[in-house]
């Protein structure tokens, strides 16, 4: 893993076709490059860091590889499967599930409501039939998907809460719980601790360690809580103004004067987990 | 060549007309969010107020013409930033229902002002001219462009030098920004309702002599400005402009060579294939997208208690069984009170619960009614009254889909070009209601069933029966929950596998389905039914009755179906222009609440706690008295705080 300065050279880690990557991805808003020829690589089993300022480029990645943004150029490949051409909602239902920056979630509904829509979702998404003809069998594996998911993050006391009600922190669960839910096998989390305090970082981190460990489930994390991204992270890579800087495990990233430079600061010591 | 120039001389006229009211259509939109689908109401009724002026009280031409401009340009220009203010943010359909609520109305009034006879308009511009190549040009034509494109022209100066103008291509450009920046959105938005209604004046009163004194047409120019509008792509005014050109040099062309019905009916809709074009070709991200607010707009209600909605459903089952003992004459009325509640429901449906707007809803009925009348005496009745809906659905997903991947106005505007084509073409052919225009069938007669008014009365009262069965099933189950959550965080969806374009166009092919059903029943309950019956206006009235009567799904269609189809044999005294004006009134006050539903809320609650308050007022004594010092206990906390 070698790190350089230039963008396009910094090599990064490999999926084994089993994960999601981003090949030379640019993304462009009119005259304005936001993402110039990124790598990146999120394999299954482990949590992989995306991190950088504020502007940097990291939701639009997210958002190219999730589908919601055409490249200009550059591919986007889901477990050995090229899915540059393919619309979110197939990427979805491949396995590839996501939580956003803004929470976005229904207000009307009750929580459990809305975690069970990220199964719902999934299951029924590309056959229209069974949007309007459900069954018995269907109905238990999205109760079943559920509740498992609510104790997984801990918010089964809140199930019956109307979502309106609800504060930062427990929306952000029930972000996590619903894209647990769905039973993806690839998660694109962003920024999933801002809101959160202390003690509810904690449990989210947990929450997502025991999910990898368990389930075996990939994740790239975007993150500016840097003792969370520290504990969770077995590799980073490290975004500045559109171009991929360095890609390297944690020590590493922490011990470059690249990244000191461009995001953590110099001698800050806001990097140690 | 020289026999095609008459037609361009014609196409140009009339095209720069469109472009002018497309420009006004585009100018209000990008500064205020709402797209009004009154705009050609408004050139009508500019056009009948210079008529008065001129024709009536003998005003010298120019005079009314200034009179007019003025009147428009201030007062109607003031009332309509005042009206849209309130629906900058308001979901798509609410902004709809406000403005072909105006619509409905403006037309409604003309027609009890003027009465329906098409009047000639005076030709008030000179009709001498000149010949060029063998045709005439007179100076009416040459004065009318010149006037159109002058209008033109002056405003983009006005866009581009002075400073009110520079504000409003930076709201039309980004609005948030604007307003950040310090520039006062209501002076912009008041200038743009201001020179908005000034062209649609002025294009209703160039466009009179020639369309004629028609409220219905000249309301209707709204269709053929969009087709200017489509090419502009909703954005750019000269590119609108040339697109209005476009638009009027090819439907006049075409008038040419499409001279045998059916494609004698093409030209008028050539503003429609052009749009359906542009939506299909040009990428989403090319047009813009309101910034809608976003929310379910059924209103979150707890579900009724068990016992109540039982001695709720029993009660109404019981009256509904005992109607045709109880109004006797008036049985048919009641019959076609539930065929409505049918196409109403699926109205609602898909208005309500899915966010997508339908203004050809009756067209979807007329291709139930055709079905159910071709297969009469062919197939049985309850087979027929399926295949009625089964024909409709795949229509439906037709006109759907080139706005699947837009926001709602675009498929707004879809579906009332709809509607227009499907009068003007398909109507007429043997597909659907022939040459005759109308359509019969027989009532269904199996069984002990004779096909009296009072059988199929309660024939008609099964159909809907389910059909609310399946609309409230559809609601509680699965769809529903993902059409709810689809009209709050439709992206959320998408990430999460489900493919929202389809789930909308399955929703639109349901309500065509069961649309087409109602259809069926129309026609069979009286024998026989014209293809006047399921117009465009009669498609924009259904939604207006919907609105008003509220947006719950299933009390709302039925409220509306009474109000619409019931409540007139009742009360004898409205006439149908009366009707088509309280209506278009009474939605536009209806979306202006829907809009504001939860400020209206507030308001009420805070007239109930002031009038409440107001009690405790009085001798300080009262008061202590009335205020224990010890809190009771038990007392409940959220009453306390």
């Amino acid at each position: 893993m070698t790190a350089s300065a230039h963008g396009s050279a910094v090599e990064g880690q490999a999926t084994g076709g089993r994960g999601l990557r981003a090949d030379q991805v640019r993304v462009t808003y009119g005259g304005h490059v936001a993402v110039d020829d990124v790598s990146l690589a999120a394999p299954l089993g482990q949590v992989t860091g995306l991190i950088g300022p504020n502007g940097a480029g990291k939701t639009t990645l997210f958002n190219a590889c999730s589908g919601l943004l055409q490249p200009a150029s550059g591919s986007v490949n889901l477990f050995g499967v090229d899915v540059t051409s393919k619309s979110t909602a197939v990427r979805a239902r491949m396995g590839l599930g996501r939580t956003f920056q803004r929470v976005e979630v229904c207000n009307a509904m009750s929580l459990r409501t809305n975690v069970a829509l990220g199964i719902e979702a999934r299951e029924v998404g590309g056959k229209p039939w069974r949007q309007v003809f459900g069954n018995r069998e269907l109905r238990r594996r999205v109760d079943e998907a559920t509740q498992t998911a609510l104790e997984a993050c801990g918010i089964t006391d809140l199930a019956e809460r109307s979502t309106a009600t609800l504060s930062t922190g427990q929306r952000r669960l029930l972000e996590l719980a619903r894209v647990l839910a769905g039973g993806f096998q690839l998660l694109l989390l962003d920024e999933p601790s801002s809101g959160l305090d202390e003690e509810e970082t904690d449990s989210f981190g947990a929450v997502i360690q025991g999910a990898v460990d368990e389930l075996g489930i990939g994740v790239l994390l975007v993150e500016h809580d840097m003792p969370l991204v520290m504990q969770l992270c077995r590799y980073l890579y490290v975004l500045d103004f559109g171009r991929l800087i360095f890609a390297g495990t944690p020590t590493e990233v922490q011990a470059s004067q690249t990244v000191r430079d461009a995001y953590l600061g110099c001698g800050s010591d806001k990097g140690q987990p | 060549m020289s026999e095609l120039l008459p037609f361009l001389i014609t196409g140009l006229v009339t095209g720069s007309l469109y472009g002018l009211a497309g420009i006004g259509i585009v100018l209000t939109y990008r500064t205020s969010g709402v797209f009004n689908f009154g705009h050609g109401a408004i050139a009508a009724a500019a056009a009948f107020v210079f008529y008065t002026l001129h024709d009536t009280h003998h005003v010298p031409w120019p005079l009314a013409a200034l009179i007019t401009l003025g009147l428009f340009s201030t007062v109607v220009g003031f009332l309509l930033e005042r009206l849209t203010r309130s629906l900058a943010d308001a979901p798509e359909a609410v902004v709809v229902v406000a403005t072909t609520g105006l619509l409905l109305g403006i037309e409604g009034l003309l027609y009890l002002i003027y009465g329906d006879l098409i009047r000639n308009f005076p030709a008030f511009l000179p009709s001498s001219g000149f010949t060029v190549d063998n045709v005439n040009v007179s100076w009416a034509e040459v004065i009318s462009v010149a006037l159109a494109s002058t209008g033109t022209a002056v405003l983009f100066v006005f866009l581009r030098v002075t400073n009110l103008g520079v504000a409003m291509r930076a709201v039309v450009d980004n609005p948030t920004l604007t307003s950040l920046s310090g520039a006062r959105p209501f002076r912009i938005r008041a200038a743009a309702w201001s020179i908005g209604s000034g062209f649609a004046a002025l294009s209703g009163i160039l466009l009179a002599p020639t369309l004629g004194l028609d409220p219905n047409l000249l309301t209707l120019l709204v269709v053929q400005a969009f087709g200017a509008c489509a090419i502009g792509l909703f954005t750019s005014l000269p590119m609108t402009y040339a697109g209005g050109l476009l638009v009027g040099v090819v439907a006049s062309v075409a008038t040419k060579y499409l001279t045998t019905p059916p494609f004698s009916g093409i030209p008028p809709t050539v503003p429609y294939l052009f749009l359906i074009v542009i939506l299909l070709v040009v990428p989403a991200s090319r047009l813009p997208q309101r910034r809608a607010s976003i929310r379910s707009l059924i209103p979150e209600v707890p579900p009724m208690r068990k016992a109540r909605a039982w001695t709720l459903g029993g009660a109404s089952a019981v009256i509904l069984l005992f109607i045709p003992v109880l109004v006797g004459p008036r049985l048919p009325v009641w019959t076609s009170g539930l065929t409505y509640s049918v196409i109403l429901g699926s109205l609602a449906l898909l208005v309500w619960v899915s966010g997508q707007i339908s203004l050809c809803h009756m067209a979807f009925a007329a291709v139930g009614a055709t079905t159910m009348a071709h297969l009469d005496h062919h197939l049985p009745w309850g087979l027929a009254l399926l295949l009625a809906g089964v024909v409709a659905a795949p229509v439906g997903v037709l006109v759907a889909i080139p706005s699947a991947r837009m926001s709602g106005i675009y498929l707004a505007l879809l579906t009332l070009g709809f509607g227009i084509l499907m009068q003007n073409v398909i109507f007429p052919t043997f597909l659907m209601f022939g040459t005759t225009l109308q359509v019969k069938a027989t009532r269904p007669r199996f069984w002990f069933i004779d096909g009296s008014d009072r059988w199929f009365y309660y024939v008609t009262l099964l159909v809907a029966a389910l059909t609310y069965w399946v609309l409230a099933a559809l609601y509680r189950g699965q769809l529903g929950r993902l059409l709810r959550a689809m009209s709050e965080t439709p992206t959320m969806l998408t990430t999460h596998g489900l493919s929202v374009s389809t789930t909308r166009l399955l929703v639109f092919s349901i309500s065509a389905f069961l649309a087409g059903i109602g259809g069926a029943l129309l026609v069979t309950q009286s024998g026989v039914v014209a293809g006047e019956a399921f117009g465009p206006i009669q498609s924009l009235i259904l939604l207006a009755v919907l609105a008003i009567c509220g947006t719950r799904l299933l009390r709302s269609p039925i409220l509306a179906a009474i109000l619409l189809a019931v409540a007139p044999a009742y009360v004898t005294r409205f006439g149908v222009d009366q009707q088509t004006f309280g209506f278009g009134l009474f939605a536009v006050v209806a979306a202006l609440v829907i809009a504001k539903r939860s400020q209206v809320q507030e308001w009420l609650a805070m007239a109930a706690t002031s009038s409440a308050s107001r009690q405790g007022r009085g001798p300080v004594i009262n008061n202590v008295r009335a205020r224990p010092s010890v809190p009771p206990t038990g007392a409940n906390p959220a009453v306390s705080q």
